[in-house]
């Protein structure tokens, strides 16, 4: 474990170093998530004639401002990257080092969450000085509340794709299922619209599922669209669906990992 | 070149029947990216009758002409592009330039995806739903529709022949395309939706509006010949412009062994 912790800050420099070296690449993978800015002309033009499902013109510009930032820093490229790794042998490469791959892993991908701020940065203070009353202090137990869960949102992403690479242990190609949970993610997350626009018996159930937790949540919290009293439990479930998660993958590892035959094993 | 068409759909369809398992995940994708799309719609109207003078119905036919763009793009279109990317680069594209027909017929119809087909059918119900919802068009407003859908699929086909292109000077632009869709995304919806300049930016440089808003306005008998000729010109601009950069890039193509 103390190996592991004497590590880290190499492996983060490494990754650090990795994502600099594919910056143009990087930066364009940045730049697709434009689904936000669309959603937010959309319910923009809806809110012209008055607010909708309680948000009025600046909410709903605030809410989707949030969606972007928070997608980028809780977005995971691990059901692609895994896939390959798993499919070419390349996993091996991985397994011979005294770290659990995972662990590599997670670290590859939250290096990029450091380059993700410094392009984002500059455009959301361009947005703030250009619409300056989209900007609302979130309280400072909000401020708190937000960095816990985002940190569990990002998680939860880690640990879905990471199940789903799992399966190509057993099955050729699993970037075709992920594309069906994706679907459903963009669907009930709050990505396309705030949870608020759907009919009230949906938005209960919706708030139960691990979609909301992987973004609608910290968007809500950071927008003060919750109280924090009323986002803990919330927060709880996420921790609950982190928790399910990471023991389904504990089983599926390893069952799979004795299934992997590498090129050369 | 109808039969080098005909010959290379063939090929191409036969290599993907290969892959019969994913055929049911395409399908529940299919539906899901479907439901998305409805979706979001149902919870605009919802809230409102209309927005920006756009009804339900109207609204669904530019997702649904979306969906046939979709359909058609990434389905006839799309897959070559990352076989020429790597051709490029490794110098298989001597291959192509080698036999005696027009490279760009053959780089542009070397694969077909047929897991967009569930795109066709989607484009096909959305279509039917909306306009029968929809007062019935006339014929001069279905021609109208009609030539702007084709110049529409010309000026769609340029801009992706034109990032194809970029792969003869640059070696990794294999995300451009994943740019290139996400931008194209605003094309679900009405135009008037966005400000001024992206307007114009989903009209002139990534003709998206001339595919679905601008069929779906003549369909509605809501234009104009001035958006007719706007929409032809940029067609015509597209075809021409894409076949000229594809010449010049040729041109600097060098091949593996040189």
């Amino acid at each position: 474990m103390t190996a592991i912790a004497r590590a880290l800050p190499d492996l983060f420099r490494v990754g650090f170093a990795g994502i600099v070296a594919y910056r143009a690449e990087m930066t364009i993978w940045i730049l697709t998530a434009t689904l936000p800015l669309i959603m937010l002309a959309l319910w923009n033009a809806v809110a012209a004639e008055g607010p909708v499902a309680g948000f009025d013109q600046v909410e709903i510009a605030r809410y989707f401002a949030a969606t972007l930032l928070v997608r980028q820093l809780t977005s995971v490229w691990l059901v692609w990257e895994m896939n390959y790794e798993i499919r070419s042998g390349r996993l091996s490469q991985k397994l011979l080092k005294p770290m659990h791959p995972l662990i590599q892993y997670a670290v590859e991908m939250i290096v990029s969450v450091p380059f993700r701020s410094v392009i984002l940065t500059p455009l959301l203070a361009a947005l703030l000085l250009w619409r300056p009353e989209l900007w609302k202090t979130p309280a400072p137990t909000a401020v708190a509340l937000f960095v816990v869960s985002l940190a569990l949102a990002w998680s939860i992403n880690f640990l879905v794709q990471a199940v789903f690479a799992s399966f190509s242990f057993w099955v050729d190609k699993t970037d075709g299922l992920f594309g069906v949970w994706f679907a459903a993610w963009s669907l009930l997350s709050g990505y396309i619209a705030p949870l608020d626009t759907f009919p009230d018996w949906a938005r209960q159930i919706l708030v139960l599922l691990p979609f909301h937790g992987m973004l609608g949540l910290p968007v809500e919290i950071l927008g003060s669209f919750i109280a924090p009293g009323d986002a803990l439990p919330q927060v709880g479930l996420q921790v609950f669906w982190v928790v399910v998660l990471a023991t389904v993958l504990a089983v599926l590892w390893r069952a799979g990992i004795r299934r992997y035959g590498a090129f050369g094993a | 070149m109808v039969q080098v068409a005909t010959a290379l759909l063939r090929a191409s369809l036969t290599l993907a029947m290969q892959y019969r398992s994913d055929f049911l995940i395409d399908m529940l994708t299919g539906v899901l990216r479907t439901l998305a799309a409805v979706a979001p719609i149902a919870l605009v109207f919802s809230q409102r009758e209309t927005i920006l003078g756009w009804t339900a119905p109207e609204v669904t036919l530019v997702a649904g002409l979306y969906f046939l763009m979709q359909a058609a793009l990434a389905g006839l279109v799309e897959p070559n592009l990352g076989e020429i990317v790597e051709a490029v680069r490794s110098g298989s594209l001597d291959f192509v330039l080698l036999k005696p027909a027009d490279a760009q017929v053959l780089v542009s119809m070397r694969r077909v995806d047929p897991a967009h087909l569930w795109d066709l059918l989607a484009a096909v119900l959305l279509l039917g739903w909306s306009i029968s919802a929809m007062e019935p068009p006339s014929l001069a407003d279905v021609g109208a529709a009609a030539v702007l859908l084709c110049s529409g699929l010309a000026a769609m086909y340029g801009i992706w022949l034109l990032a194809i292109c970029t792969s003869f000077y640059f070696v990794r632009v294999d995300n451009l395309r994943f740019l290139l869709w996400s931008i194209t995304d605003a094309g679900r919806w009405p135009l008037q939706v966005f400000a001024r300049w992206i307007q114009l930016v989903l009209v002139v440089v990534i003709p998206v509006a001339v595919i679905t808003t601008f069929p779906a306005l003549a369909l509605r008998g809501t234009w104009s010949p001035s958006l007719l000729a706007t929409g032809v010109a940029v067609g015509i601009a597209f075809l021409v412009g894409s076949r000229w950069a594809w010449r010049a890039s040729l041109a600097f193509y060098t091949s593996a062994s040189s």
